[in-house]
């Protein structure tokens, strides 16, 4: 353990925060005693002893922010054969709601091509959300659609899964919807939704945890 | 007739065995007075109307109220040995006035001069000497447990007292206007209520409490309420109109209901009006006074505040007080941990706590701390120095080592600016652990440490969307730095400085895209954040 920590005081020699020592130097101006700057190094190896982990401890591959904070829903063939999507709920109750990797529109060789989110009696995008209460938010029921996304040769409606307020859409996917093909669980996630709990209570006997989904569709 | 010669040789002798105890008195107190106070009582007598002082005591008014809207200076009447009896009679002796019904409560000060009142169990109190309700504090105090050096002394009284005594005033201003004294008594204010209490009470609560009156802290209150002031002031201005119908002052009745109202004059007590041809009357707008005032003793100190910065070495305690559903998150908070271990040593009735900014449960606190103040309400005493330096490290020294504090202090209401200061504007700085979806290269190192003063754009994170409103904060990232842990090729401590606001769990794994830029994307993989830990709050007074 010893050795670590004698390595890494060498690299914080080396990567140490420059802005730090500028206020030593500062420090030492106005007050030429050696034991001030003495304490202040003395006072950041304490601190740095605190903040380097045991990397035994450590995983190698560690839970992701997703998998850590949300609990992770799927509502395969939502509506239509094929059209597998992923509701991803925060302990907060707010719910992400996006296309499970295996749905239809992957499969498609040309790849998806375009978001629009222009469906129904309005355009997703164009909705303002605002203050605590959430002000002007639409209230849809879980079949409503929330965008189209075309491929090549076809299109597909991507629908809310669950009944509540449509908090947001990610606009990004309108002029990047390659995101839906690098991590659509994540960048390419469709909108955010903010159901009621009696409403997710009675959504959620629907769904699937991911270990039931996984079962379903054959999956690793 | 034999009955006034009577009661004037008991008042004679009363009279004498008064001044004599006075005498007592004056020798004890001779040193402090140029002259004996009850010779300057008497001449002060001697010297006033006598009619009016009939007049005023006729329609109910007390001896000192007499004396004070006379223009008596009040340390002449409130020395703390004169006692009410003494007082009154020495008014009724030199005047000849002799009361025939019996006023139990002055018109216009509802006893509160008097030294009567109603206390919390409803028990009519008659105090007879100032001295006698200093007792009551000093024992309050006592009781209490206060460790003063100071105090100050407030009183408060119904607004109807005020309204009593500035009519009376304008009724005697009409009824005697042209005589030669009013100039002289009347025109200038006299002194209120209010300050001849505190006047009369100051002195011998100082030698009880042995410690001077001063701007303190340490407050004593005399809290004097009285039930018709809560009255609807409608109805006491309706019954102020039925009386004020008949006097040549010609106020109008506007209200036809009171000229009815008058006609059943017989029904008014003919005592509180003194009829006499060509005159005003004077009179009080209430009728004999049934009731006297409620009076609560409260002594208190105001809020005294600690200061300080706190350290928080655990990953498992809160910022403050958490619970939920009625089960605590986290074991212990910074504030309970802090708050229950000065509250005892001050011997307060409650504490807030307030802190300059806050991190989350699972963050730590380390570096220098993060500025904190604790208000305590209604301390009995106020630490030392020397204490507060054995509070200090007590809280350090505890077994769980979850919390540290630096630097505790008491301090004055600056302290609030203190806190203010670490608020918003102020720098932040993190340390966070980082793991990439790839091995870290040395150009990642070197190209995050170039990056200074980088603007990124937040969206409201979803974990605080729910009670947020949703916008898009634009947020400086000052400086970072990238330092390698051996042994391990995508594990990395991110040290950073960004402005007071920033989501650092959002900057480190985006949030789904929602922060941009991100560690992830600006080294164009995925990263999660692990651990993060708060290393300095910058504050501009250190």
């Amino acid at each position: 353990m010893s050795d670590v920590m004698v390595d890494h005081t060498q690299k914080l020699e080396e990567t140490a925060v420059p802005n730090n020592l500028e206020q030593q130097d500062k420090q030492d101006e106005e007050q030429p005693q050696q034991s001030v700057q003495e304490n202040a190094e003395y006072e950041d190896e304490e601190l740095h002893k605190h903040l380097v982990p045991d990397i035994i401890q450590l995983p190698l591959i560690p839970p992701s922010a997703v998998e850590f904070n949300f609990a992770s829903y799927f509502a395969p063939d939502f509506m239509k054969p094929g059209n597998d999507q992923y509701v991803y709920r925060h302990a907060n109750g707010l719910c992400v709601v996006g296309l499970a990797s295996t749905h239809l529109a992957f499969k498609d060789k040309g790849g998806i091509t375009a978001v629009d989110f222009n469906v129904g009696k309005s355009d997703r995008s164009g909705m303002k959300v605002t203050g605590k209460r959430k002000k002007n938010a639409q209230h849809f029921e879980s079949n409503t659609a929330l965008c189209k996304v075309c491929t090549n040769g076809d299109s597909y409606i991507v629908r809310c899964c669950v009944k509540g307020s449509l908090l947001e859409v990610n606009e990004r996917l309108i002029k990047q919807p390659e995101l839906l093909h690098s991590s659509a669980d994540r960048e390419g996630y469709i909108a955010i939704i903010m159901p009621k709990p009696a409403d997710w209570l009675k959504v959620k006997a629907s769904l699937l945890s991911l270990e039931e989904f996984k079962k379903l569709r054959v999956l690793c | 007739m034999s009955n006034e010669v009577e009661s004037a040789q008991v008042s004679d002798a009363m009279e004498v065995a008064q001044l004599s105890s006075l005498a007592a008195v004056d020798s004890h107190a001779g040193s402090c007075e140029a002259e004996m106070p009850s010779r300057l009582l008497n001449d002060a007598v001697r010297s006033l109307p006598y009619h009016v002082v009939k007049d005023l005591l006729s329609i109910g008014v007390c001896s000192r109220c007499v004396l004070r809207i006379l223009g008596t200076e009040d340390h002449i009447y409130c020395h703390s040995s004169f006692s009410q009896s003494m007082l009154c009679s020495v008014l009724e002796e030199v005047t000849g006035f002799k009361s025939e019904c019996d006023f139990q409560f002055c018109s216009v000060c509802l006893g509160v001069l008097q030294l009567i009142y109603r206390d919390d169990k409803e028990t009519l109190v008659k105090m007879e000497s100032p001295n006698d309700m200093a007792l009551v504090i000093a024992e309050l105090v006592k009781k209490e447990g206060h460790q003063i050096d100071g105090f100050s002394l407030e009183v408060s009284i119904p607004q109807f007292i005020l309204e009593n005594e500035s009519s009376l005033l304008s009724g005697m201003k009409k009824r005697y206007e042209s005589e030669p004294w009013l100039q002289e008594r009347l025109l200038s204010k006299c002194v209120s209520v209010k300050d001849v209490l505190k006047f009369a009470i100051t002195k011998p609560l100082e030698t009880l409490l042995d410690t001077k009156a001063s701007a303190s802290s340490f407050r004593i209150r005399l809290a004097y309420t009285h039930k018709m002031a809560f009255g609807n002031s409608v109805e006491r201005n309706q019954g102020f109109k039925r009386r004020k119908i008949g006097t040549e002052n010609g106020l109008q009745n506007v209200n036809d209901e009171s000229v009815v109202a008058n006609k059943d004059c017989s029904d008014y007590p003919t005592n509180e009006t003194i009829a006499v041809t060509g005159r005003s009357s004077l009179k009080v707008p209430i009728d004999k006074v049934s009731e006297p005032c409620h009076l609560v003793y409260l002594c208190y100190r105001t809020h005294i505040y600690l200061c300080g910065r706190y350290l928080k070495y655990s990953r498992n305690v809160s910022q403050t007080r958490w619970i939920i559903d009625e089960e605590r998150m986290g074991e212990a908070s910074v504030e309970e941990i802090i708050g229950s271990n000065i509250l005892p040593m001050c011997r307060g009735d409650n504490y807030k706590f307030h802190a300059a900014g806050r991190e989350d449960i699972d963050v730590r606190m380390l570096g220098s701390g993060r500025p904190f103040l604790l208000e305590i309400q209604n301390a009995r005493q106020v630490p030392s120095e020397e204490t507060v330096k054995e509070i200090e490290s007590k809280i350090n020294g505890l077994e769980n080592k979850l919390v540290g504090v630096k630097n505790l202090q008491v301090v004055g209401s600056q302290g609030w600016t203190l806190m203010r200061e670490g608020e918003a504007e102020k720098q932040k700085q993190y340390c966070a652990l980082v793991w990439i979806s790839r091995p870290l290269e040395d150009e990642d190192v070197c190209s995050i440490s170039l990056l200074n003063d980088m603007q990124i754009l937040q969206k409201t994170p979803i974990r605080v969307l729910h009670r947020r409103s949703p916008l898009e904060r634009k947020k400086i990232i000052y400086w970072m730095k990238i330092e390698r842990i051996a042994e391990s090729s995508q594990y990395f401590l991110l040290h950073l400085c960004t402005q007071a606001g920033t989501y650092i769990k959002e900057f480190v794994h985006g949030d789904f895209g929602r922060t941009q830029p991100s560690i992830g994307s600006i080294l164009g993989c995925r990263a999660e954040i692990l651990q993060l830990d708060v290393t300095d709050v910058k504050m501009d007074s250190e």
